[in-house]
């Protein structure tokens, strides 16, 4: 079973990947702001990071920076899921191993990204 | 005699390589004319550019009082510098009791008896004469003129040296003035990367001194950003190797001594000597509030967006939520589809709530909106208020209370703008208060009431407050809201004519949004 991390502070946005993802191979963890998020990132190994990029406090692009400078999360494959579009946060492209997710998604949509992403950084 | 007058040749040599300020050369040249020439009073004329009017300095041997004032212009017809300018030829007036000339009357008056005037010739052009004058009758004769003629052009050649050199120093004084007082930089740099010139501008806009651009070689660029460096080298190199004829607003940042970054917008231009490019001139300009601006605008735009986007985004995944479900033989109904039904209405409403808001605020701005005065009780409408928002108050175990004095005067303003002020503010003060208090009250002041709506709330920082009512305007972006609802209340407020403002001790403190509205409107 693969580690999924999903740090979203949208309560309705939780259930929606809950929803999704129930039932496949994958174990989810929910964090709700991007500190819980990397405490939690620095307490377990994860496959992957889903991450919501407007959030209260540090955001999720901000979060995502941070990942990238430390060596240890240096290779974590990272998506990252937003409203707004891709091309606003096509810089961090250059910081590698990440994939971007337009909401509104469905469940297929979001699986198969999440497949394309961990196969790619294999 | 002769050794006499190579030395005064010398000296007036020496005078128009050490002094160029002009009262100076005269002085020096009176004084080393008197060794030779004897006289009571001494003057240079000068004439002016049209040739009709002349310019006196006066240098008498005691300085006594004299018609003839320095620096004054005096018309050329009648006088003496008239002849010696027509005739290019010295003057000798013998006895001014019998002058000629308008000037002698004048003279005569101060009692000189005589004059010589002297044309001083500038390579071939007469600019002006040097002219003597005694007590004595007949005092000046051909052996004056003689010597004279050998030193006249040495004078001249002092006299016109200076002229020109303040002349110069005037032109540049003018531009030194816009220079110095120049906002922008304005720079010239050699190739070799040595500035030649920089505005103190420069100072203001780096935080670095002035000294530090001329001692030290390419300062400017060291100052870059490091990401921008390569950039504007190798621009700037474009036009020093005249790749580029120019370089036209190249917009990049520079780190200030105090370590903020500072944009700023560079021109140049190819300094050419014998078709030669030795170095650039040009000027920057600090850009750094426009660069701010424009950040804020593509923020306040990716808010507003995701403010728009994101219920709809959300109505769209529960709808597929709901699909999948009744795919999936109705698993998990019902709680599945409270749940989905719950989202859905969330969102509608919020959805609903934004596009209210913006029919709201665009009618409020167009000025098309009237208010429908009537005698209004605040109380009335506190309780209102309160009465609609108990329940909200209740779900974040907030305690909402209200105190309205009984001396509170009924005022005249428009009902339901007043009850959407109150309730908004209300509401907002529970949208940011978990498990506290929001207290409403009121006071009479002289010609205003005021009300209160005190939270013990998240409270908010000094940048916050005053950005607070600003159109789309969120401290959290992503938090539930269009940002309009305050730049609303302030709106109703201006219509009738009161204020609103907030008032905050900082961050979890708690806030104080207060309105004054006018007794009478």
């Amino acid at each position: 079973m693969k580690e999924l991390l999903i740090v979203e502070d949208d309560s309705e946005m939780q259930e929606f990947y809950k929803d999704m993802l129930q039932g496949e191979q994958f174990t989810v963890t929910l964090a709700s702001n991007a500190d819980d998020g990397l405490k939690k990132i620095k307490e377990n190994t994860y496959d992957m990071v889903i991450l919501d990029i407007l959030m209260e406090g540090v955001t999720g692009d901000r979060l995502f920076a941070l990942l990238r400078k430390d060596s240890r999360y240096r290779n974590v494959p990272v998506i990252m899921a937003s409203v707004l579009e891709e091309k606003a946060y096509r810089c961090f492209q250059a910081l590698g191993n990440i994939s971007f997710l337009e909401k509104p998604f469905n469940k297929e949509r979001l699986l198969s990204e999440i497949t394309k992403r961990l196969d790619n950084s294999k | 005699m002769f050794i006499k007058k190579r030395e005064i040749i010398l000296t007036i040599n020496k005078i128009i390589f050490s002094s160029l300020d002009i009262r100076e050369v005269y002085q020096t040249m009176g004084k080393e004319l008197l060794k030779v020439i004897d006289f009571d009073r001494m003057s240079v004329t000068l004439i002016s550019e049209n040739n009709n009017l002349y310019e006196t300095f006066v240098l008498s041997k005691d300085y006594g009082y004299t018609d003839l004032k320095e620096g004054v212009l005096y018309p050329m017809e009648g006088s003496l510098m008239k002849r010696v300018v027509q005739f290019r030829e010295p003057v000798l007036v013998d006895d001014t009791s019998k002058g000629r000339f308008l000037t002698d009357a004048v003279l005569f008056k101060e009692n000189i008896r005589s004059r010589l005037g002297f044309p001083l010739d500038y390579k071939g052009r007469i600019i002006g004469s040097v002219n003597f004058g005694s007590k004595r009758k007949d005092y000046y004769t051909r052996k004056h003129i003689d010597f004279l003629s050998q030193i006249a052009p040495q004078l001249a050649m002092a006299i016109e040296n200076t002229r020109l050199f303040n002349k110069i120093k005037e032109a540049e004084k003018k531009y030194r003035t816009v220079i110095e007082n120049s906002p922008d930089i304005i720079f010239e740099c050699m190739k070799d990367g040595n500035f030649s010139l920089m505005s103190p501008s420069v100072e203001g806009i780096t935080g670095y001194p002035l000294h530090e651009f001329y001692d030290n070689r390419g300062y400017g660029l060291a100052l870059c950003h490091p990401e921008d460096q390569e950039r504007v080298h190798h621009e700037i190199l474009q036009v020093l190797q005249g790749v580029n004829r120019n370089l036209m607003n190249l917009e990049f940042r520079i780190i200030h001594k105090q370590g903020q970054i500072v944009w700023l917008s560079l021109e140049i231009l190819p300094i050419i000597q014998e078709n030669t490019i030795i170095g650039i001139e040009g000027f920057c300009r600090n850009i750094t509030e426009r660069k701010r601006l424009e950040e804020l605008k593509d923020i306040l735009i990716r808010d507003v967006t995701h403010e728009l986007k994101t219920p709809v985004a959300k109505i769209e995944m529960a709808l597929d939520m709901f699909q999948r479900s009744v795919l999936a033989g109705n698993k998990g109904m019902p709680e599945r589809g409270y749940q989905i039904n719950k989202i859905l209405r969330n969102n509608i409403r919020r959805l609903k709530n934004i596009i209210k808001n913006i029919l709201d605020i665009s009618k409020l701005e167009s000025g098309t909106e009237s208010l429908k005065l009537s005698d209004i009780s605040l109380v009335e409408l506190v309780k209102t208020s309160v009465n609609e928002l108990k329940d909200t108050a209740d779900q974040k175990e907030n305690i909402l209370l209200y105190q309205i004095p009984s001396d509170i005067p009924i005022i005249k303003a428009d009902r339901d703008k007043i009850l959407h002020l109150i309730t908004h503010l209300v509401d907002n003060a529970i949208k940011f208060t978990e498990r506290g208090k929001i207290n409403i009250s009121a006071r009479k002041l002289p010609d205003t009431v005021e009300l209160t709506i005190e939270d013990t709330g998240r409270g908010l920082d000094e940048g916050v407050q005053k950005r607070v009512f600003e159109k789309f305007y969120k401290e959290i972006p992503s938090a539930y809201g269009s940002g309009i609802g305050l730049a609303i209340c302030k709106n109703i407020v201006q219509m009738h004519k009161g204020n609103i403002w907030v008032e905050s001790e900082g961050k979890g403190k708690g806030s104080r949004f207060k309105f004054i509205l006018p007794i009478k409107s």
